[in-house]
């Protein structure tokens, strides 16, 4: 909805994804302020910013198919590991620059994911969710099972460095360069997806999959096409992934994180590219916040033991996705919705 | 040779069984509430430990403490009805099984909060000297476990399709608005659906547990389960008793003959190539009577 007084009197106008100069502004300043970060913030800060915004990437996929296509998708991890390895695979063997091992790495995770998106033709609702599963625990078995001069089995792998013209990216902000240039360009794409006929055709099989098989829309070959996005979205984080931790390895990508994922979305709020990011920083946020008042909490509660930090991260989270399900299914970024058409009325009160 | 085979396969498929009880909990709770819950592997850690803490840590006699863990872990079902299920009465389907992912996080670090991450001794409930039938070596938890599993499934089927209480359970998961209007009391059916969904948990972990060690991991058997009550179709309890057997058997024989062959795990991952297989040729399981809506 746009603010009070504004209205579209052109097609451009109309099309526009940031639609006036207070926008734009913001944007600006938004996009400034990620970019002077490193020379602001810790190396510390930095790093987790790193994580964030590789998580960004993978759970923004993952609205793409859980939010905006209404498929439950528990094996995001898995198609994460997957455009991992590609892009340590390709780095370590053929020597290829970064420049094309990520978008190679998404493509073989959107194969990956476009398979188990087909069983789409079978299963719907919580039977296509266990295939996606079965999907994890493949992916481990392969891993773990193919010769181990491919893929490092239960040692992992290492990867080189990325390097452009020469300059190798392997500091911790170099890395945040590369991964929010990567983030950027992810995001904006996302939100061209969901507001292409795409994108509306997603949302119209998640409304309802009959009444989009009557308006023409193919519904399997829609079902099957959000797995591609979603998992080469995957794919692409994890090769950043890779890159950022230059070691892969496969219990990096559990069917744990593909729940941490979930939760993301149900926190920021489904069917929204924002509300995913929100989701992402809130949980990180917190998650970082317990790590680091973790130790501290240990020492002043010693019955509790040393372990408290995973533990009580545990229960906050999961905590955290049911009191989010029962209180505000829809998520962080509808009750930011609803604020915001308040101040825009504001002082009308339609 | 002959009696490897015999001895691999029997040994499968009491394993099987024991995955029949775990896959029993997510089929009690489905049949009466038309939600997967994804958390079952965690309720079988958490009555798992409820049983240590009784009778390792607090030292109470096994006749004593281990009734006391069931009691607990019915609590427990209860607590979780009354804390999440009861407030999503007339949601969809898909909040309630978001929830019991939030589940599967939270159970998980209340069980480290509460008993820690250390590996823990489980009480040996049933001798742990194997049967010795001729040649034949049968593990003595697996077997008193099969021999509970057979006797819950016939059991419990028979509270399901032959009782007032069972059927209305079955209303229950059909449509929570025509339940109420028929005057079911949904709330007490999903509450039951989950104590009883808690205490075949904790069975499962005698059996699973008796005489091994005990940490959060062991939670992995909720999903080794799955394949089980996938095969049998979701909603038939009597059918968990012959496809854990098929799947035991599989695994069994996998596991003695294809793992030294390929490096190990063939056992671990063919019931998850069975499950995608049943997923895409036949949806409904061996036995489950509800036409999957495809599209």
């Amino acid at each position: 909805m746009d603010p009070a007084g504004v209205f579209a009197v052109r097609y451009a106008q109309d099309r526009a994804l940031v639609r006036t100069r207070k926008q734009w502004l913001a944007l600006a300043l938004f996009l400034g302020a990620l970019a002077v970060l490193p020379m602001v913030v810790g190396p510390r800060l930095i790093a987790v910013a790193n994580i964030m915004l590789i998580t960004g990437i993978v759970v923004v996929g993952l609205q793409i198919c859980t939010g905006y296509a209404g498929q439950v998708n528990l094996g995001q991890a898995a198609f994460m590991g997957v455009g991992a390895y590609t892009a340590a695979v390709l780095a370590e063997k053929t020597g290829l620059s970064f420049l094309l091992t990520i978008p190679l790495a998404g493509v073989a995770a959107a194969g990956f994911g476009f398979v188990f998106g087909l069983s789409a033709a079978r299963i719907k609702g919580f039977y296509l969710a266990l295939t996606t599963i079965a999907a994890q625990f493949i992916f481990h078995f392969a891993v773990l099972n193919l010769p181990g001069s491919w893929l490092g089995g239960s040692n992992g792998a290492t990867v080189p460095p990325a390097t452009l013209f020469g300059y190798r990216i392997t500091s911790d902000t170099s890395l945040y360069y590369l991964i929010l240039i990567s983030a950027a360009i992810m995001v904006s794409g996302a939100f061209g997806i969901v507001r292409s006929r795409f994108g509306r055709a997603f949302v119209a099989v998640r409304d309802d999959d009959v009444a989009a098989g009557i308006m023409g829309i193919n519904v399997v070959a829609t079902k099957a096409t959000a797995f591609l996005v979603g998992a080469f979205y995957a794919g692409v984080g994890g090769a950043l992934w890779a890159y950022m931790l230059r070691f892969v390895a496969v219990d990096q990508f559990t069917l744990f994180n593909s729940v941490f994922f979930i939760a993301m979305i149900i926190v920021g709020g489904m069917g929204s590219v924002v509300g995913a990011l929100i989701g992402v920083f809130v949980i990180r946020a917190i998650q970082e916040l317990i790590t680091t008042l973790g130790p501290e909490l240990a020492a002043n509660f010693p019955f509790l033991g040393g372990d408290i930090v995973f533990a009580s991260m545990n229960v906050f989270l999961g905590g955290v996705i049911a009191l989010f399900l029962i209180v505000e299914p829809k998520g962080l970024m509808h009750r930011w919705n609803i604020v915001k058409s308040g101040y825009r009325l504001w002082p009308f009160p339609y | 040779m002959i009696i490897d085979f015999v001895n691999y396969a029997i040994n499968g498929a009491l394993l099987g069984l024991l995955y029949a009880m775990i896959a029993m909990g997510f089929v009690v709770i489905y049949r009466a509430s038309k939600v997967f819950n994804f958390a079952q592997g965690e309720l079988v850690v958490l009555g798992g430990f409820l049983q240590w803490w009784m009778v390792i840590s607090l030292g109470l006699p096994m006749y004593i403490g281990i009734p006391l863990a069931f009691v607990l872990a019915a609590v427990v079902g209860l607590l979780i009805e009354r804390i999440f299920f009861a407030r999503l009465v007339g949601e969809s389907v898909f909040a309630m099984v978001m929830v019991t992912i939030g589940l599967l996080v939270l159970l998980r670090g209340v069980v480290l909060l509460a008993f820690g991450p250390q590996v823990r001794p489980f009480p040996i409930v049933f001798p742990l000297q194997p049967l010795v039938i001729g040649e034949l070596l049968i593990p003595t938890n697996l077997l008193w476990g099969g021999v509970l599993t057979v006797v819950m499934a016939i059991g419990l089927s028979w509270f399901f399709n032959r009782t007032r209480t069972g059927l209305t359970m079955t209303a229950v998961a059909e449509d929570h608005q025509v339940a109420l209007s028929m005057g079911i009391s949904v709330k007490r059916s999903i509450a039951f659906a989950w104590v009883l969904g808690c205490l075949l948990s904790t069975l499962g972990a005698v059996i699973f547990l008796s005489g091994k060690s005990l940490n959060f991991l062991a939670s992995e058997i909720g999903f080794a389960a799955l394949p089980v009550a996938l095969l049998a179709g979701l909603e038939s309890i009597g059918g968990l008793l012959l496809a854990g057997v098929i799947v035991g058997v599989i695994q069994g024989l996998a596991t003695a003959y294809l793992d030294p062959l390929v490096g190990g795990a063939v056992g671990s991952v063919l019931p998850f190539v069975i499950m995608l297989l049943i997923l895409l040729v036949r949806p409904t399981g061996l036995f489950g009577w509800r036409t999957i809506e495809r599209v």
